[in-house]
């Protein structure tokens, strides 16, 4: 079975910085996989007799050496590398487009597997979006996936039962973040990734339309709000009725 | 001159950060220091994570690696622990039974670490008067008729002695005299007759305990050699100098790992209106900190490095260790002195990590020792030519 994981890119959240004015500032964030999406990877990796390609689409600065040795010393065999700084803040659509292009020129899948969602925006869109495009069945918050002929068995577990669903191949998955835990790979991983071949592409090679139907205008971080310093006394007769009703407020 | 971490060394990293993540926390941490030990299962998820198949050949199973990527990673199993791990005694072991050892010994080593994660056998060089002077050792073997030998004597601050079932002892042929240099090394089964331990308690590195080895005609057979007879004295030196390095890479991490802590917490406690990290006297303990940190990790990379191109390290490793292991107990004292009240307690893990990196002042050559061997290269070296 022949199985393309999408996976993002993203700055390390932990190093990304608030300045004074609100603004988030990104220069000392590493580029790092976005941490659902090494759960994707991991179960792709385990669908039994899969042979796993990897893509990702971004901005140029996703081009980097050690995330490509990180994605595939999880499992992958080749990469294809979309990154071109046209996917500046793309939108769902357009990293859908891209991806489906991508896929397309890299070759016959049979099934693509998608994380939850990105650890930056977490719009859990460009997996459905790219099942949508390419006409393919879709099933999101897989929690287990289970190889057959011509089609996969997944599992979507819910708050009140497990559903277990056929679902004919090509098709497209999202996994949930617990579906398994993503392997620790080893130095022989680590050293092996390194001779996996890595395929590049522009949004020129890939000719999708990268119009976007969003723009962002500007992103800022919430004003961190003063405390209000009220303090209730259990023992007073009615404070904690005021305590509720203040409770009850704040939260309106 | 290239500082950096190669891709491969800092995805290495990111693993150690992932496995300590997974498998260590303080509560765990502190219970296998209480219970001398950690549990196979994770000695084994170390192995199987392959860290532990670093640093030994190909042919074995292992993952060859340079000696600075095994300084890499002996340095981040410190930062992500703040704990003495037995890992770095192990591949150590190992290293040493392949570099030593006849094939059988080699295979029977290699099998019991794939099982268990550990190495089967301690080292027993060191006598209760005999520690940094190793050639005043008296335990002694005497060659039988039948082609057996005879060992008596005692080691002491056997590293976990009573854990491993073997032990690697040097000892000296037919005569224990101080002039005796004809000493050879066994791999002594633990359970042969006339072999007794005693446990010694140690003040820190408890998650390894050592003992005390009493020998009273043990009989040995040939089978049991290993190396050259004789050759026992160089063997015994032979990774000496790999070892000291490793030393001080773990203790870095853990040095390192007091620092994080130390200097988190001085921008978080507040006194006289401001966090201590604004007070001057604060401020030159964590400069120094960060300045014996920064020397001490320069020094052990150059050191492994020259390693790796092949060059002699005689006088850069023991400068390193006499530095090195100083330094950082000097960091995790002063991350203490920052904590101050609470760092007297064992409430943070600054108090062990103290108590650990002092035994590495001792362990693998004493600084004093450190000092004999720099100073004779040192005045060979400037000596007017
Ligand atoms: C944590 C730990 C683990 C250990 N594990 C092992 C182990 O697994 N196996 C093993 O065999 N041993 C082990 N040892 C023992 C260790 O190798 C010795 O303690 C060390 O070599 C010093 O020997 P000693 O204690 O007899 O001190 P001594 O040699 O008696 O030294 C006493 C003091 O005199 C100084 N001194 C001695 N000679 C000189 C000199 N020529 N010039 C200047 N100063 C000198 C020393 O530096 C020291 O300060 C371990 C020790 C520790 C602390």
């Amino acid at each position: 079975m022949e199985v393309l994981v999408s996976l993002k890119i993203v700055p390390d959240d932990q190093d990304i910085q608030t300045t004074a004015d609100g603004k988030l500032d990104f220069s000392i964030a590493k580029p790092v996989i976005s941490s659902y999406d090494q759960n994707a990877i991991e179960a792709a990796a385990q669908i039994e007799g899969a042979n796993v390609s990897a893509i990702t689409v971004g901005p140029a600065s996703i081009n980097d050496t050690k995330q490509r040795k990180n994605i595939l010393a999880r499992g992958p065999k080749q990469l294809f590398m979309v990154a071109d700084d046209t996917f500046q803040d793309a939108d769902a659509n357009v990293t859908a487009k891209a991806i489906v292009a991508g896929a397309q020129k890299a070759g016959n899948f049979d099934l693509i597997v998608f994380g939850a969602g990105s650890a930056d925006t977490y719009a859990q869109q460009v997996g459905i979006q790219v099942g949508e495009l390419l006409g393919w069945p879709v099933v999101n918050g897989v929690s287990k996936i289970t190889a057959g002929e011509g089609s996969i068995t997944v599992e979507r577990t819910t708050e009140t039962e497990v559903q277990t669903i056929d679902v004919p191949l090509p098709a497209v998955v999202a996994v949930t973040s617990d579906i398994v835990e993503p392997r620790i790979p080893s130095m022989r991983d680590i050293l092996k990734a390194g001779k996996l071949p890595v395929t590049e592409w522009t949004a020129a090679d890939l000719g999708s339309d990268t119009t976007k139907a969003i723009d962002i205008i500007e992103t800022v971080a919430p004003a961190p709000a003063d405390r209000k310093r009220e303090v209730f006394d259990a023992s007073v007769d009615g404070d904690i009725d005021k305590f509720a009703a203040a409770l009850a407020e704040a939260l309106r | 001159m290239d500082f950096s971490l190669t891709d491969e060394q800092e995805l290495l990293v990111d693993s150690v950060n992932e496995f300590a993540d997974r498998y260590f926390d303080e509560e765990k941490i502190n219970a296998w220091y209480d219970q001398h030990g950690l549990p196979e299962s994770v000695s084994r998820a170390y192995l199987d994570a392959g860290f532990g198949y670093m640093g030994i050949p190909e042919e074995y199973g292992g993952v060859p690696c340079d000696k600075v990527t095994l300084g890499v990673l002996t340095e981040a199993v410190g930062h992500a622990t703040g704990a003495v791990m037995p890992f770095l005694n192990n591949t150590l072991a190992m290293v040493d039974m392949l570099d030593m050892g006849n094939e059988d010994q080699v295979k029977m080593c290699l099998d019991a670490y794939e099982h268990t994660g550990h190495p089967i056998f301690s080292l027993g060089f060191s006598e209760p008067a005999a520690g940094s002077d190793n050639a005043a050792m008296t335990s002694v073997t005497r060659e039988q008729a039948d082609g057996s030998f005879i060992l008596s004597g005692q080691k002491t601050w056997v590293t976990e002695g009573e854990k491993l079932p073997y032990c690697l002892i040097v000892a000296k042929e037919e005569d224990p005299d101080r002039k005796n240099r004809d000493m050879t090394m066994w791999l002594v089964p633990m359970n042969l007759d006339g072999i007794k331990t005693a446990p010694l308690v140690k003040i820190g590195q408890t998650i390894m305990p050592f003992c005390e080895l009493y020998l009273d005609n043990v009989k040995l057979t040939p089978d049991m050699l290993v190396g050259e007879r004789k050759a026992g004295f160089m063997n015994m030196m032979k990774n000496f100098e790999m070892e000291r390095a490793l030393i001080v890479a773990q203790g870095l991490g853990m040095a390192q790992a007091a620092m994080d802590d130390a200097a988190a917490y001085a921008t978080e406690r507040i006194t006289f209106g401001m966090p201590i990290a604004r007070q001057e006297m604060i401020m030159y303990h964590l400069t120094e900190m960060e300045a014996k940190l920064q020397n001490t990790r320069s020094l052990l990379y150059k050191v492994l490095w020259m390693m790796d191109q092949g060059k002699s390290t005689q006088m850069e490793s023991a400068l390193l260790k006499y530095y090195g292991a100083k330094a950082c107990t000097e960091v995790a004292s002063d991350a203490l002195q920052i904590y101050a009240g609470l760092g007297y307690t064992t409430e943070t893990r600054l108090g062990r990590i103290w108590k650990d990196l002092r035994g590495n002042q001792i362990a693998g050559g004493t600084d004093e020792i450190m000092v004999y061997i720099c100073g004779r290269q040192l005045a060979k070296r400037y000596a007017r030519k």
